[in-house]
Order: structure tokens, then sequence, then C-alpha cells
């Protein structure tokens, strides 16, 4: 997109403040939980993107304004909520899966096949 | 204007009056809000009533509570945490006026609770009393 083709809110877009949202990692047997708290933004406005092994994720909020009320008290405020990750050889980067829930963006990283545990059968000689 | 807010319930209220003084938001909302016991809120009043927003991202709606006693309003709720306990937040809202309890409306989206309060009919007119001499 070019300098002059912008409009005003992509100008206001680039202005924003740059957050780390909340977050919160798991891990389970299979996979690695990442819960990424991101109030106020819609499926959309989530870009996730990997490249190579960094995880990003960028996503900008969305204030609500109503017609004919004033804002009295602000403590929301409008801004870029960024934050990346650097994955582990372990994770399966071709089976990462997403999910918004409430708010939440959870995304579930699966475990390579040769570090999950398993059981070695002993023969009987 | 924001004094009235932040009156009852609200285990930051002396440190608070105490940073009043300051001329900047020294310790701001937001690493408040981000320990999870603390939602942020954006408050928006009219003539009509008054619109409450309060980020409430990994919080069930069904463990979400809304309630009204007199003039104050209580958000209530219980916030998710994977492998550790969930987190239980309170913050009531001393508001300058009665409200209409019958047609408070509440609903969230992507983790943001919207509520919306009008004013009690009447209520906000005001009333010239007489005063009698004796």
């Amino acid at each position: 997109m070019s300098v002059l083709s912008k409009t005003e809110t992509d100008v206001q877009k680039v202005n924003r403040m740059e957050v780390v949202p909340v977050t919160r990692v798991s891990e389970n047997a299979d996979d690695f939980t990442l819960t990424v708290e991101l109030p106020g933004v819609s499926e959309k406005e989530i870009d996730l993107t990997l490249e190579r092994r960094t995880l990003t994720i960028t996503a900008e909020n969305t204030a609500q304004s109503f017609k004919d009320y004033t804002l009295t008290l602000a403590e929301i405020p409008e801004v870029r909520y960024r934050a990346a990750f650097e994955l582990p050889e372990r994770v399966d980067t071709a089976g990462i899966k997403a999910a918004n829930r409430n708010g939440l963006l959870i995304l579930t990283l699966p475990k390579r096949e040769e570090v999950k545990p398993r059981r070695i059968a002993i023969t009987a000689g | 204007m924001r004094a009235y807010l932040n009156t009852i319930n609200n285990p930051w209220r002396e440190f608070d009056e105490l940073l009043n003084d300051f001329p900047f938001d020294f310790f701001n909302t937001e690493w408040r809000a981000r320990t999870g016991k603390f939602p942020r809120v954006n408050v928006w009043e009219s003539d009509k009533g008054l619109v409450l927003e309060a980020e409430v991202a990994g919080v069930d709606p069904e463990k979400l509570e809304v309630s009204v006693d007199a003039n104050v309003l209580t958000l209530k709720g219980e916030k998710e945490q994977p492998n550790r306990s969930n987190s239980e937040f309170q913050r009531s809202f001393n508001l300058p006026f009665e409200l209409d309890k019958e047609n408070i409306k509440a609903t969230t989206k992507n983790g943001v609770l919207t509520v919306s309060i009008p004013r009690r009919d009447g209520a906000a007119e005001k009333r010239k009393i007489a005063i009698e001499q004796l």
C-alpha cells in the first residue's frame, strides 16, 4: 500500500501504542496451549503469522462508541497487541490450531510424534 | 467526574486518592488489569443513562454477574486460568443517579461486557423546595 492511498483510519492504526497481551502457556501430554487475552478484538483483527519457528500475533482492539453519550471514565485505550514466540523444536508447526473464545485466542501447539512419551514393548526372549 | 465511580469496594481507593495529587497517571490501570483482579472499564454517560464497558477476556459469560442495589452497580466474575486456580474479581461503581432496574441490558462480545442502564424516570428532574418562613 502506498503512503498516498492510506486512509485516515490506517494512519490512526499506525499511531497506536503497542502492548504485549497477557499470555499463559501450559504444557499437556500431547501439546502446548498458548492462551492470549485479546479483549475487544474481533476474529478478523487478529493476525497470526509463522516465520520459520517464530509465531507472531498482532491484533487491534476496536473501541465502541455510543451516540449522544459522553465518555466520563476511560480506562481502556485503543492499542495494538503484539507478541512473538520462538517455538521449540518439539512443536509440530504444521499442526498448529487457533480458536477464539470469550476474548481469548487459544493456540494449540502439538508436539512432534518423536518427542511424545511412548511405551516400549518388551518381548520375551 | 471519575471520583464517584471508584468509591466503593475498590481496594486501590486510598492509593488512588493519594495519586490524584500527582499530575500524571503513575500506576495506571493497565498493570492492575493484568492481574485479572481489576477489569478495566469505559463509562459513557448521557441524560438517558449510562453505558459501561468492561474488559472480561477469559471470563465465561455464565460466571459473570452484574447486579444493582440502589445506585450501586457491581460486576463480579471468575476468570479461567489454565493450570492455576480461577481468579475471582469484583468491582463496584457508585452511580450518580437512580437506575431503572427493569431495563438494564448486558451483552458480551469478544471478551468485552457492555451494560446499558437507563435512568429511572423522573429521577433526573430537579425539584425546587419551597422554604417556609416562620
